[in-house]
């Protein structure tokens, strides 16, 4: 074995300038191959942390205007979807509706507490909301079941409110706040990535505003969905229940507006397993222009060594003996300098990463260790490839003639 | 058959392929004693490369028969035939034939290389052979800095390695000067009276014929009669 190593070596040192650029030009490729994988991976554990965190299984429907005439009303008429729907769609949709919500937005109102006041603007929702929208939720508690049957006067603020009001978050929980002259408890604090949003409970909400009930959002969360059929048929039987309660056609694209939440999600999730198979693959042909690069050098390097070959079998190197000293020439080529490629791709990923810290589209760019086995095996492949043909192209000439070479 | 033949070449055909065939040998009957200094001389043309390579196990014939020291050689396949090469045969080349990045200790250990022989071991051996040859100072040297001389001993001594049943040259001298032809025509001689080496030396000089104790002359593809020196 070390001998075997010991006669490569001395065969490839023979000609660095040679050995170096041909090594270069496998290590570029892994390099590459490596700065492509980690930054495919960066766009999508950004895009898994920060968009998929967001409940992804869910349909939104908003009212809109029927698009025709359906028995005997005409085309043009507002369809008001109201709070009784959501009870409805949980019944009549149960096979795939897990549960159903909506909320309402409020208009800006003075909150105040004895220390400070705000003015902001309010949404009440459902409890699902904080799942919805991925909210972190850092002290006491959301909005409840109980807060909603009983249209409780409580109310969850943003951090930078809470101390804006109390001094601290701690500070705030439990305490009151005047919404609207209506006395209300701050039962939890959240601190959301983007936007200073105050919640209350759905009913409460609707109770501040005259109890109209007209919603202009119905939320779904759906269960028992995998694919994107799925989807569609959940959209269109929810869609079905409407149409009946509400009179119109149920293919009457323009009566209710519905954002299919979980399809999105679906197509996007798609659309990431595309990018990466693209990556690979560009990642892989990259490499593979390397690895002719390599293939091309052994041709040139065992023509021009055709004299020492005739040599060598001439005092009995048997065919086979030939074979394993070139193909391992070039496996040696490839696996170290395929080495330095990953080695060096690996590093300038993780000055990269700590640079640049988290940001919004790359998270956590690296590879992980099943990659460098993947690469290793797939450069010893190559190597051997890339070795084999000129081998038995040089063991085709016969060594009387080989001698004869130069 | 004489039973201290090292060589016998029987009725031995070979016709280089082509558009017209070139019928090189044509029944070629040869007998080589153990002990022997024998030169092979022909002109250009004669088939004497032809038998060379032949008895060098380089290259095949079509009819006949070729047995070297016991074994028939025949229809071999490239591996049992680099082995005999290995094994059986010393070869001398004209224009050296070392490997220019190897020194000469490396050099003259390659064939044991290709027998599995340790490192050390082999490298051992070979600087026997170097001592032998008078050269354990240029051990270490490329061939790029050793004389034509000093070079062809490094190739005599690569050949002696493997303890072979023959050595085969090819014009040996072809690339030497006056003066180190007959230094190397000497190692030959005293290779072939001290040690009892069987050497045969394919040659067109016959200055180098006439210091061999046999010469077989080779003509048209056929062996002449014999002429004892």
């Amino acid at each position: 074995m070390f001998d075997l190593a010991r006669e490569i070596g001395q065969s490839l040192s023979n000609n660095k300038l040679r050995t170096t650029l041909t090594g270069l030009s496998v290590a570029w490729g892994i390099f590459m191959l490596i700065i492509l994988l980690s930054m495919s991976n960066g766009v999508t554990n950004s895009f898994k942390q920060h968009v998929m965190a967001q409940g992804s299984n869910y349909i939104n429907i908003f009212p809109g205007n029927t698009s025709k005439a359906y028995k005997g009303l005409k085309e043009g008429r507002y369809i008001d979807l109201q709070d009784g729907d959501i009870a409805t769609v949980e019944s009549q949709n149960g096979n795939f509706t897990k549960q159903a919500s909506s909320t309402m937005r409020g208009s800006a109102v003075t909150i105040s507490s004895s220390k400070d006041y705000i003015s902001t603007g309010y949404e009440g929702v459902y409890p699902d909301e904080l799942t919805k929208r991925g909210i972190p939720l850092t002290h006491g508690r959301f909005i409840n079941q109980l807060d909603l049957d009983q249209k409780r006067k409580v109310v969850v603020l943003t951090e930078q409110n809470a101390s804006i009001l109390f001094g601290s978050p701690e500070e705030a929980i439990g305490k009151n706040v005047t919404l609207k002259d209506l006395s209300f408890v701050v039962i939890g604090v959240i601190n959301p990535r983007f936007g200073q949003e105050t919640y209350i409970p759905f009913t409460t909400a609707k109770a501040l505003n005259g109890n109209d009930p007209s919603i202009n959002v119905l939320a779904v969360e759906l269960k028992n969905v995998k694919t994107e059929e799925d989807g569609t048929q959940a959209e269109n039987e929810i869609k079905g229940t409407l149409s009946r309660i509400h009179n119109f056609a149920p293919d009457d694209d323009g009566a209710v507006w519905i954002w299919n939440r979980f399809k999105q999600q679906l197509q996007m999730s798609m659309g990431m397993n595309i990018l990466e198979y693209a990556v690979w693959i560009i990642g892989l042909f990259t490499m593979l222009s390397g690895i002719i690069g390599v293939s091309n050098i052994m041709f040139v390097s065992v023509k021009e060594r055709t004299h020492e070959i005739g040599i060598r079998r001439a005092i009995g190197a048997k065919p086979r003996s030939i074979l394993v000293q070139i193909i391992t020439e070039s496996v040696a080529i490839t696996g170290i300098f395929g080495y330095i490629g990953v080695f060096l791709g690996v590093i300038i990923m993780e000055a990269i990463n700590s640079l640049m810290g988290e940001t919004e589209f790359l998270t956590d760019a690296r590879v992980d260790i099943s990659i460098a086995i993947k690469v290793t095996i797939v450069l010893i492949i190559a190597g051997c490839l890339a070795g084999l043909f000129p081998a038995l192209k040089a063991l085709k000439v016969k060594p009387v003639e080989a001698l004869r070479d130069e | 058959m004489s039973s201290n033949a090292i060589i016998t070449l029987t009725d031995v055909n070979k016709t280089y392929p082509g558009i017209v065939p070139l019928h090189v040998l044509k029944g070629i009957n040869l007998e080589i004693n153990r002990g022997e200094l024998v030169s092979i001389m022909g002109a250009s043309g004669s088939g004497k490369s032809t038998l060379l390579n032949i008895l060098g196990i380089l290259d095949n014939y079509d009819t006949g028969e070729y047995i070297l020291n016991g074994t028939l050689i025949k229809n071999l396949s490239e591996n049992r035939a680099a082995e005999l090469r290995n094994r059986l045969i010393g070869f001398v080349f004209q224009s050296f034939n070392l490997i220019t990045y190897k020194n000469a200790v490396e050099n003259v250990a390659l064939p044991l290389f290709y027998q599995g022989v340790s490192r050390k071991k082999r490298n051992m051996l070979a600087m026997e052979q170097l001592e032998r040859m008078g050269l354990a100072d240029r051990a270490h040297h490329l061939p790029g800095e050793l004389s034509g001389g000093q070079k062809q001993r490094v190739a005599i001594a690569r050949s002696l390695i493997t303890k072979p049943s023959i050595i085969l040259a090819d014009e040996p001298t072809g690339a030497l000067d006056s003066q180190t032809s007959k230094e190397v025509m000497q190692v030959f001689r005293d290779l072939n009276s001290d040690a009892g080496m069987t050497i045969i030396i394919v040659t067109h000089d016959p200055g180098v014929g006439a210091k061999t104790n046999r010469v077989i002359r080779i003509s048209d593809g056929l062996i002449m009669p014999d002429e004892n020196v």
